[in-house]
């Protein structure tokens, strides 16, 4: 078989059964790998939805076709049902772990049962072992990652959680190859809850290409669209992700202090620019990556990789901090304890927000980048106002009474980019499957980066199938497993190429679409069978309702409902956000 | 509606590399990128004909070789021998640029007959006229025109892509009008992306001069997933050279005109609205 494996591995924590699960050439081909055939997968086990941190409940992680292959192949997803939000959801995260564990020898491996004691699994050419981890649990990610490879070997790669995914923190992350993370949705949360400390992978498995001299072309052609491309070949590289504070401040749309304002008057002293010529070591780079958008840096204290541009902001300008000391070590306090930088930082700022209108007497305040690090560590230890911030925004502000507060949709907290000054990013926003996520349409491509077109960001026109669009693509991305990063490169005709060379399988632009359209539909099923619908869908209040008075975002509010009902249109789904059948009929749903 | 196939988009693309610290290894991968795609030509220097013509050899890409480039203030002799030496070493078109100041000081004989040198000089190769629009008003631009067919040219083209702007859609247009159907129109410099180029196709363009263009193609590919989305409204003072003119850059006369022009446009209303 060429691109796959050819093997997913079904195992029970709770007795150490395990068998192989079939999957057909048919389904491989629909839904691809990754994220895609993690959901179809997940789908089938769980008709109804069950509790995420129930012992049946399963944790899906997966490889895909181009995973150890082309450029920015090293990722891997996970996929389960989020404790913070209940919706779908997948988890992507960089590094090697996504090559490493196929070079094992699995596509995929789902974790069903709960351990009777901590453990981690290590995964060696198509074995997996399960072993005692009593020794690791308790130490944070960095710890864990080098004990295991003292045991392991230095080349094993390992994916684990720290103490906020032991204590099911909400928004745990899973951490991989030292700081890379899968980050949203709470996965690691699951993790502690079937008492799995780690996943470890090391092989020599190759992977087979259906076509080696096309190989070769293609990966030389790959290389120079993305040197070529001023964002992969240019911003990124130099700049790493923040060189977005700059331009999403002047776009008036930089969220500051819990969305109350766009523009943050200290954004400069938090910018790529100014972390290049301050704590910057070096860029690092993920598995066969010519971007290297990560950062590796160093304050006084201490070092480690980040802050990336949404951990800059839910540290920053969303808290009021300017302190870029402080908020790197926030990060480097993520990192080891694995949580979620933008959930964390969020639901700080709605604790502010909070504490600011009297509703709560957590003692905070804005501007206080003193308290970064040890907020962080209380919410990752359920300990003081950290047991409240381990909720998560949505949970946080109902529980005060003032549930407007929080700044989310489905209850995943909104990223870096104020929606008024995007219309198409709001309603990417509020459709998005597994929440406020900006990964599921990256909108402020072509609204604010002018990428693959500039749009006007203020016109509601067109976005409904724009939204749409960018939603499968990133689906077929997510699903084949790539970096999203070269989606500014490489357009979907690409993708169909690489995988055409890479599986001899005859993919065209137009199967892919309907792949992703397929995809977003069954998750969005999966959501539906949870209770979520047309209400859902919609973001919290202050969007709709305030104005800001400064910025190039002022007097602007989003206006989502004729959106809505244009992209439900456009979707195939009823009013109530709900597929038609003959929508699933048409991808064979 | 685009009633544009990918077949007749690449087939309107000369693939661009003219960068003066490119190698041997961006020409080949130009060149490699022009046969997997099948563009109609390959844009580069003359230093690189011989080997990009070795390196597509067989697969129907055409080298296009440039001349005068970019400043086509040498003398008319000077190109006329870069050009045949071009034509000897494998060129099959050449794009020359156009004595620029002396357009501009109304030396039309001298033009003509510069322009008529390099015609001569490359036999059966088809030769472009680059006008470099961005340091011309509309009365020189149609100007440059008429004088490139009077010379014998096939083609005239908007910009070298090291000016202070490329190509627009309005000078396209009256490029267009100008040398009617029969004689091409290139618009080049600045065409970052699929909606760039088909503003200028629907201008009138008929060959499209491109670094970019993988990245125009795959954006084709986009389009016809959503349409909608591509063909919104869209305020025409975004890509016209009056909202562009650089002081700094341009001559001063250039520019006044310019400014001139857009304080009675009728689209400065609009303008002024959206902004507000």
């Amino acid at each position: 078989m060429n691109g796959w494996m050819g093997k997913i591995v079904k195992l029970d924590l709770g007795t150490g059964a395990r068998e192989t699960v079939e999957v057909g050439d048919a389904l491989r081909r629909r839904y691809l790998g990754g994220r895609g055939l993690g959901v179809r997968l997940y789908c089938d086990l769980f008709p109804r939805p069950v509790d995420p941190f129930a012992d049946e409940n399963a944790l899906i992680f997966m490889t895909g076709p181009l995973t150890g292959t082309l450029m920015t192949s090293g990722r891997y997803q996970i996929v389960s049902r989020s404790p913070l939000t209940g919706t779908i959801c997948d988890s992507s995260s960089g590094g090697a772990f996504g090559a490493a564990f196929k070079a094992a020898g699995l596509d995929g491996l789902i974790v069903t049962g709960r351990a009777p004691a901590p453990v981690y699994l290590a995964v060696r050419d198509g074995a997996i072992e399960i072993r005692d981890a009593a020794g690791l649990w308790g130490l944070d990610t960095q710890r864990t990652q080098k004990a295991i490879q003292a045991d392991l070997g230095a080349k094993a790669s390992v994916a684990s959680i720290g103490p906020a995914g032991e204590n099911r923190v909400l928004f745990a992350a899973v951490m991989n190859d030292k700081d890379r993370a899968a980050g949203r949705g709470g996965m690691g949360a699951i993790m502690g809850a079937k008492n799995l400390k780690a996943i470890a992978a090391a092989g020599s498995a190759p992977v087979a290409i259906a076509d080696p001299a096309g190989y070769k072309d293609l990966s030389s052609r790959l290389d120079r669209m993305v040197d070529k491309n001023p964002v992969t070949g240019k911003s990124l590289q130099v700049l790493g992700t923040s060189v977005l504070v700059n331009i999403i401040n002047a776009h008036g749309m930089f969220p500051t202090e819990n969305f109350r304002r766009g523009v943050f008057n200290d954004a400069e002293g938090t910018s790529g620019e100014k972390i290049a010529e301050s704590i910057l070591q070096r860029q690092s780079a993920c598995y066969k990556c010519p971007i290297g958008c990560g950062r590796t840096t160093k304050t006084k204290d201490r070092s480690g990789e980040g802050p990336e541009y949404e951990t800059v902001w839910a540290f920053g300008a969303h808290l009021g901090v300017s302190d870029l000391t402080a908020i790197t070590e926030a990060n480097y306090a993520c990192n080891e304890l694995g949580l979620d930088t933008i959930t964390m930082g969020s639901t700080i700022g709605c604790g502010m927000e909070l504490c600011e209108v009297g509703a709560w007497d957590g003692g905070l305040r804005w501007g206080d980048a003193g308290k970064l690090r040890d907020l962080v560590t209380e919410t990752a230890y359920k300990r003081g106002i950290g047991a409240d911030l381990a909720l998560g925004s949505k949970r946080l502000a109902a529980k005060h009474g003032r549930p407007e507060l929080a700044m989310q949709v489905k209850g995943l907290e909104i990223p870096a980019y104020d929606p008024r000054g995007a219309q198409g990013m709001a309603l990417s926003f509020a459709t998005s499957n597994r929440g406020g996520c900006h990964m599921r349409a990256y909108l402020i491509a072509p609204e604010i980066l002018g990428h693959p077109v500039f749009l006007d960001r203020f016109t509601t026109a067109g976005k409904a199938e724009l939204v749409a669009l960018f939603q499968d693509v990133s689906a077929v991305v997510d699903s084949s497993v790539l970096c999203r990063f070269l989606q500014f490169a490489v357009g979907i005709s690409t993708f169909a190429e690489m995988l055409r060379t890479v599986t001899g399988l005859d993919f065209g632009d137009e199967e892919l679409m309907t792949t992703g359209r397929r995809i977003y539909t069954l998750e969005r099923l999966f959501n539906n069978r949870a209770g979520f619908g047309r209400g859902d869908d919609s973001l919290p209040p202050r969007f709709s309702t305030e104005e800001f008075q400064t910025g190039s975002s002022r007097h602007r509010r989003v206006r989502l409902d004729g959106m809505l009902d244009e992209y439900y249109s456009v979707r195939g789904w009823d009013g109530e956000g709900r597929p038609l059948p003959r929508t699933l009929a048409e991808l064979g749903l | 509606m685009i009633d544009l196939d990918r077949e007749t988009l690449v087939k309107m693309i000369d693939h661009t590399e003219l960068n003066a610290h490119s190698g041997e290894k961006k020409i080949a991968n130009l060149c490699s990128e022009a046969r997997a795609f099948g563009f109609f030509a390959v844009c580069i220097n003359g230093g690189y004909t011989r080997y990009a013509g070795e390196l597509l050899a067989g697969s129907g890409v055409v080298v296009c070789t440039v001349v005068g480039f970019p400043l086509g203030s040498g003398t008319g002799a000077a190109k006329a021998f870069e050009a045949a030496e071009a034509v000897r070493n494998g060129a099959g078109e050449i794009d020359m640029v156009i004595n620029v100041g002396a357009l501009r000081d109304k030396r039309h004989d001298y033009v003509r007959d510069d322009i008529r040198a390099v015609v001569e000089a490359s036999g059966p190769a088809l030769v472009k006229v680059i006008l470099e629009t961005c340091y011309l008003t509309d009365e020189e631009i149609v100007a440059g025109c008429k004088l490139s067919v009077e010379a014998g040219a096939r083609f005239v083209k908007t910009s070298t892509g090291f000016g202070p702007f490329g190509a627009f859609p309005e000078h396209v247009r009256l490029m267009r009008q100008t040398v009617g159907p029969d004689i091409g129109v290139k618009a080049s410099g600045g065409i970052k992306n699929f909606k760039d180029a088909w503003r200028l196709i629907r201008a009138g363009a008929s060959r499209l001069g491109l670094s970019a263009s993988v990245g125009v193609v795959e954006g084709l590919s986009l389009y016809k997933f959503a349409p909608a989305a591509w063909l919104e409204e869209e305020i025409p003072c975004h890509f016209c050279p009056a909202r562009f003119a650089n002081l700094d850059k341009q001559p001063k006369a250039v520019y006044a005109y310019y400014k001139k022009k857009c304080l009675s446009c009728p689209h400065l209303e609009t303008y002024n609205r959206y902004y507000e």
